[in-house]
């Protein structure tokens, strides 16, 4: 059905003149994210979406034809239907409740605290020479590492997993304000001294503004490790989460219900990250990039 | 009233960026200051700008030293450094933020004027031309209603013709502020058809080679700029025939054989 629709959207995609007309004119102009209209729009998404859609068909067709079995790489209607079961047996709702919430609160204490260590690094030469070295070593380890540590110290409940995604956002974005700050342009800073500003107001009218796009890539970074450590995380003894839902098919073999939860991942993880960026582009519109405006 | 006396500059390298620099600036004067690249004329202005700390000598106004940015004084860079991120609007009032919001437009409105984009308050300067962008800069340090006005080549970047209007723009901003200004440039026809004073420096380290009063100016054209013009070339020909101290050819000689011998 999905399928249907994304060809029918192709179709009128192709069919609408104004869309034709362009595709003739700028050759692929249609592929710049910046190309206007509902008719470029539906092409990029149909061919965003033709490279997983004929993957799924594919296997469903095979499984179907009996060709393969699809035992352990279960079709995409199997795993349809086990999302369907989880969601009317009325659980699938807390388990993603319960896993975004980790990484919400991992994500707003590991941001919080990345962006103060980057910013007291980034502007205080002193911290920088004090403090960077240790956090750099700090960051040389795999942050899973930790895992046995934090379950000693936190226990195996809730703290130990947020502090576990906390630790894998705090470094992307510790690094990208740090290093953002230390190199915003000389240039720029010296406009704000020859008007006279210092100290907060120095930071907040030039140097917050100048990194904020910066700030932004390293929140979506952490963002992404947070998914990521909320998995090891959940994997670390959970009663409820995406993270069991995996271990669970794991132990009891069932492959639907870890494919249905690894597509969950895929589509909050994607939504969050569209949500971030969609939030935030109204802040760093200002910016004269080269995929907005073209040359 | 702008006064420097004896003002040096060594950069921490030891370049020896200036030396001995010495003028008053009368108020309301415009002052010209000419030579060839690297004589120092960026460093006279960040030094006078308050954005670097002599190594000797001081500089004041009005009898007050001036050691950090002062709010008299205010520089037009080379490039427009316009901050990207605010409006030409708020670019222009970036140096009102301690005035009352109504004279903050007022005022804001008045420099667009002047320079002839009232229409562009609301663009981002990603949108402006390399021209109006020099402009909004202009306005902005002409918002603060400074007494100096510091500027570094600040038409250089621009086609002839522009340039030429945006000296009339300076010449009338000039006529309705009496702002004293030190006006660093390349060009001989800039210097002595806008300055009342034009003064010719000399590299290595950046001094003054020369000073031409402009017996009538503002005047381009007619005998009196013809000489003019020509007593600034002569100096400036032998400012630049000035060669560079050994040590400095002896440093270049240095690094061009680390890069013969490295492999
Ligand atoms: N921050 C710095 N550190 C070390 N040396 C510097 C620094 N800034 C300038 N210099 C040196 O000081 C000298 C004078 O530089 P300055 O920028 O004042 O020259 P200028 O007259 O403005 O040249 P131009 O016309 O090319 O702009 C040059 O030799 C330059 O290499
Ligand atoms: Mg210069």
């Amino acid at each position: 059905m999905t399928i249907g629709a994304a060809e029918a959207g192709l179709g009128a995609g192709v069919g609408d003149g104004r869309a034709d007309t362009a595709a003739v004119s700028r050759r692929a102009s249609w592929l710049r994210p910046s190309a206007g209209g509902w008719g470029g729009a539906l092409i990029r998404f149909a061919l965003a979406v033709a490279l997983p859609l004929g993957a799924f068909l594919f296997w469903e067709l095979a499984v179907d034809s009996g060709l393969a079995s699809g035992r352990l790489v279960p079709p995409p209607s199997r795993i349809l239907a086990t999302l369907a079961d989880l969601w009317t047996a009325g659980q699938l709702a807390d388990h993603i409740a319960s896993t975004c919430l980790r990484v919400l609160l991992g994500f707003l204490a590991g941001a919080a605290a990345g962006a103060l260590a980057g910013s007291l690094t980034g502007y205080f030469r002193f911290v920088h020479a004090a403090v960077d070295p240790t956090l750099q070593a700090l960051r040389a380890i795999p942050s899973i590492a930790w895992v046995p540590l934090f379950i000693l110290w936190f226990g195996i409940f809730e703290t130990s997993k947020v502090v576990l995604i906390a630790t894998g956002v705090f470094f992307p974005v510790y690094l990208g304000v740090s290093t953002a700050l230390l190199s915003v342009d000389r240039k720029i800073v010296e406009v704000g001294r020859i008007f006279r500003l210092s100290g907060f107001d120095l930071v907040r009218r030039i140097l917050f503004p100048a990194v904020l796009p910066a700030f932004i890539v390293s929140l979506r970074a952490g963002l992404g490790l947070g998914w990521m450590f909320v998995v090891a995380a959940e994997f670390m003894g959970a009663s409820e989460g995406l993270g069991y839902l995996l271990v669970d098919g794991q132990q009891l073999g069932k492959p639907d219900q870890i494919m249905a939860a690894i597509l969950i991942f895929a589509v909050i993880g994607k939504l969050s990250d569209a949500l971030l960026v969609g939030a935030t582009a109204p802040l760093i519109a200002w910016q004269d990039n080269f995929s907005r405006g073209g040359l | 009233m702008l006064s420097l006396t004896g003002l040096g500059k060594t950069y921490a390298g030891g370049v020896q960026a200036l030396a001995g620099f010495t003028l008053d600036a009368r108020p309301g004067e415009i002052v010209a200051v000419i030579g060839g690249s690297g004589c120092g004329k960026s460093t006279l202005l960040r030094l006078i700008g308050g954005l670097d700390t002599p190594t000797t000598g001081t500089v004041s106004i009005n009898g007050e030293t001036v050691e950090q940015p002062h709010p008299l004084i205010n520089l037009i860079f080379q490039e427009p450094r316009l901050l990207p991120w605010l409006s030409v609007c708020d670019n222009v009032g970036f140096g009102l933020a301690h005035l009352p919001r109504a004279e903050q437009v007022l005022r804001i409105n008045e420099a667009l004027c002047r320079v002839n984009l009232e229409a562009y308050g609301d663009r981002l300067p990603k949108a402006l031309s390399g021209g109006q962008a020099q402009r909004v800069a202009i306005a902005r340090a002409l918002v603060t209603r400074p007494e100096v006005l510091l500027l570094d080549e600040p038409f250089s970047a621009l086609d002839a013709l522009t340039r030429e209007t945006l000296q009339q723009h300076l010449l009338d901003i000039w006529s309705e502020t009496q702002a004293t200004m030190i006006l660093v440039t390349h060009d001989i026809d800039e210097a002595v058809s806008l300055a009342h004073r034009v003064i010719v420096m000399k590299p290595w380290p950046g001094r003054i080679l020369d000073e031409i009063v402009i017996a009538r100016p503002h005047q381009r054209g007619g005998a009196d700029f013809d000489q003019a013009r020509a007593r600034v070339r002569s100096a400036l020909n032998h400012s630049l025939s000035a060669s560079a101290p050994a040590d400095i050819r002896k440093g270049r000689a240095q690094h061009s054989s680390v890069l013969e011998t490295s492999p």
